[in-house]
């Protein structure tokens, strides 16, 4: 077997390859937070303040004690203040004339819900902050309980399949395009399934937060939550994208542009048979599903500019 | 100059040139906002304003800035803290010496577009340093003295300074503005302390860590322990203020002729004022009545009080706000837990100045006369709510 | 009246410290099954150690081996390898101490 002798492209990206966090921390095997986790300071660079606040990514992110699992720079908010905090860190280094790159980094559960507002505020401000949103469609570390990302007919712990409702009643909010339509300097998506893409928006990120505000949203599937196979997460991730169910985009100042198209998307059966939250749903409510999809796809397309 | 309350508080701010200010406006204290805003477009001031859209981004952002090293400065009342309360207790949590300004309104609870002290009362438990003022000039003193206060190396506590929404932030009064070079000398004693622990890009040091058992009770006794230390030092704050500005207002109480006093007011506020013209009155006629005006609310200056109080033999407590469950005001029910420092003395309770209900000067006198008749051992009622009597 | 050196924490405030050691979990003792690699099949692409959660594939020059210590099992790792040349074997089958600390 020949043996490729160079690194893949990924790794021109990568500004550290350092982990900052200790070798075995407290997430789920298969867990795309994770990756994610792991894989944002290897391109943004150990240096980045972390702002979080109490979800999945806390019991790793924040200290017990005197002791950490890693050795970032780390800013403790509660749900309702991360973007908030945030800008409060990113103002005081601009003004005194230090370099300093402050990084959001929380769930779905915060940037969609609870911390809605004052991600909305720091957005429409153009603060010179990074905000990662790691959708896992749910707020996971307190039981899997539904959020406003959570899709139509997921089964989970407050919305759950049963005889009279069968899954959550209401379709998702699509929190990157109300970033994006907020006039973000960035607001993109990205998933663990095309790490060269994530990647490449991340150094885009690293670059436009001098700009203003930059906004990444990384579908983070949760192998506990959606009951899928611990070594599916990543698959599942590239199913999501295949058929559309996620789309790949990114918009600059509001230019929106796909930044991984899909010729032939497969249908979205294929992508929800992988997940038994949706176990559940009926041929009717899969039709739906798909017709979903193929609309919230549509609305991305036609708002990317041809050149 | 001749500037109103909340102008003035914008002054104090300035002078202390913090360097990220946050506001959003709320009755009473709007002005607040809009003057401090003026600063900034005219070059005033070099503070990186944030005009952010709520009361609770308000307290997280200056929470994020204060942790980060910088000196922060918010303004609010009423609904605008509670609203922000989760960040409030957040910053206590995190030893953030922020100084926040509160115009002081009814709420919450009941609606009302009116001044009271509800809010500082609905707040007593965070884990602040709350000071009550009681007119213009002492707003903006308190606030430089407030900065002092929060960022003292023993302290690391952010500070409330309180004064009556309504009256106070809307009147305007004869200012003296200090020298900017005087405050800066004020507040430059600090740079002689060691610095204080703050986020680093870079460094491995994470704010606001989870505190587990043993560690949880450290970092609680510790947040008490400072509070406490925070009684004295205001004193120590305050004199050497009075010997820089050629003004000075107590500390942590006020006390206003206790020396030869019988009997006792204790109040808070812009009505403090008023009840000095009562007592030079009661004064007149015989009656030896003395004045406390309790500045320092927390920490309780226990200290302060169970000194003044000494031989007292009645005290009247005038309450602009109320408290649930005691069947009297919330200050009078804090001064009942100093029996065992003061003896068992008659304590009235007088509730009245909610809703901008004037608090008068024939209120007091009556108030005074009640304390009176039960120091001479005469029956007395524990509670009065005076705007329903009238 | 507690005395300072009985504290645990060197500042005012809540601060962790990560600037000497780090707290570690020993997520090697999870693991049900392990990863093992067929030399022959890998290309070193380094799917594998890019893909893995944890990233504890280390780098060993033309192949990549997992650090046992932290290894979960996840098998992400043997799911991409697009050569199929990683598989997922019982923790029972080896006879080391790996799973034991």
């Amino acid at each position: 077997m020949t043996k490729q002798k160079k690194k893949p492209k990924i790794y021109d990206y990568f500004k550290e390859t350092e982990d900052p966090y200790a070798g075995g921390v407290a997430w789920c095997p298969g867990c795309t937070l994770e990756l994610t986790a792991r894989f944002v300071p290897k391109v943004l660079g150990n240096d980045i303040i972390l702002v979080g606040c109490p979800c999945c990514a806390a019991p790793v992110l924040y200290g017990q004690n005197l002791g950490t699992w890693h050795r970032l720079s780390y800013f403790s908010s509660l749900m309702t203040g991360v973007a908030s905090s945030a800008t409060g860190i990113s103002r005081y280094y601009r003004k005194i004339g230090r370099d300093a790159t402050v990084v959001c980094f929380t769930g779905d559960g915060c940037s969609a819900d609870v911390g809605f507002q004052p991600l909305s505020g720091a957005a429409e401000r153009n603060e010179r902050i990074i905000y990662i949103t790691y959708d896992n469609e749910g707020y996971m570390n307190t039981g899997y309980q539904r959020s406003s990302t959570t899709p139509m007919g997921a089964s989970t712990s407050t919305t759950p399949a049963g005889t009279i409702s069968h899954g959550k009643p209401t379709p998702a909010k699509n929190v990157p395009l109300l970033m994006a339509m907020q006039g973000a300097a960035y607001a993109a998506t990205a998933t663990l399934s095309h790490l060269d893409d994530f990647a490449r928006k991340l150094t885009k990120a690293r670059q436009k937060i001098k700009e203003g505000f930059v906004y990444i949203h990384v579908f983070s599937p949760c192998v506990m939550g959606w009951r899928i196979e611990a070594d599916m997460s990543i698959q599942v991730c590239r199913m999501a994208v295949r058929t559309n169910y996620f789309p790949l985009w990114e918009a600059e100042n509001g230019r929106f542009r796909l930044t991984h198209e899909v010729s032939s998307p497969k249908p979205v059966q294929e992508y929800l048979r992988l997940i038994r939250k949706f176990s559940h749903l009926k041929e009717t409510e899969i039709n739906e599903f798909q017709q979903m999809v193929d609309r919230k796809y549509a609305v991305i397309k036609r708002l990317c500019v041809t050149e | 100059m001749v500037i109103t309350g909340n102008a003035t508080a914008a002054y104090g701010a300035m002078l202390c040139r913090p360097d990220v200010a946050t506001s959003y406006p709320i009755t009473p204290m709007s002005e607040v906002a809009e003057q401090l805003s003026a600063f900034r477009a005219n070059g005033l001031m070099e503070t990186e304003m944030v005009e952010v859209e709520g009361e609770n981004s308000a307290m997280n952002v200056v929470a994020g800035a204060s942790m980060a090293g910088g000196r922060t400065f918010t303004a609010t009342s009423s609904w605008g803290l509670s609203f922000m309360y989760d960040a409030v207790q957040h910053a206590a949590g995190f030893r953030a010496p922020i100084v926040m300004v509160i115009a002081n309104r009814e709420a919450p609870g009941i609606l009302a577009v009116s001044g009271g002290q509800q809010d500082i009362i609905s707040v007593r438990d965070a884990g602040w340093i709350q000071i009550i003022v009681e007119e213009g000039q002492e707003i903006l003193d308190t606030i430089i003295m407030a900065y002092r206060l929060a960022e003292d190396y023993d302290i690391q506590l952010p500070v409330m300074v309180n004064y009556d929404g309504f009256y106070l932030s809307y009147m305007a009064t004869a200012i003296e503005i200090p020298e900017q070079t005087d405050v800066d000398h004020f507040l430059a004693t600090l740079k002689e302390q060691p610095k204080r622990q703050v986020l680093e890009p870079g460094v491995a040091l994470g704010c606001g860590t989870h505190g587990i058992e043993k560690g949880f009770v450290e970092l609680r006794y510790r947040q008490c322990v400072a509070m406490e230390r925070a009684a004295a030092k205001l004193d120590e704050i305050d004199r050497e203020f009075g010997e820089l500005f050629g003004r000075s207002y107590g500390g942590q109480i006020e006390e206003y002729r206790i020396d030869d006093a019988d009997i006792v007011v204790v109040a808070s506020g812009g009505v403090a004022g008023t009840a000095k013209v009562a007592v030079d009155t009661k004064r007149e006629q015989g009656i030896k009545v003395g004045l406390i005006k309790l500045r320092l609310f927390r920490p309780f200056p226990r200290q302060r009080l169970v000194e003044a109080l000494n031989g007292k033999k009645a005290i009247g407590v005038i309450d602009r706000s109320v408290g649930f469950g005691w069947d009297c005001g919330p200050m009078a029910m804090e001064l009942r837990a100093l029996t065992p420092e003061i003896g068992i003395v008659p304590i009235l309770s007088y509730i009245d100045g909610l809703a901008n209900l004037d608090i008068t000067i024939p209120h007091i006198e009556r108030a005074i006369d009640e304390v009176q008749s039960a120091a001479l051992g005469k029956s007395y009622q524990e509670v009065t709510w005076i705007p329903l009597e009238e | 009246m507690v005395h300072n050196d009985k504290f645990m924490f060197p500042y005012e405030g809540a601060w962790s410290d990560g600037r000497e050691k780090l707290l570690c979990l020993d997520t090697g003792s999870w693991r049900v099954t392990r990863p093992v690699l067929d030399k022959e099949k890998c290309n070193y692409c380094s799917l594998c150690a890019l893909y893995c959660p944890p990233q504890c594939l280390k780098d060993m020059g033309d192949h990549y081996a997992p650090d046992l210590d932290y290894c979960k099992g996840c098998g992400i790792c043997a799911r991409e390898c697009p050569r199929g040349a990683i598989s997922m074997m019982p923790e029972g089958e080896f006879a080391d101490d790996s799973a034991k600390r």
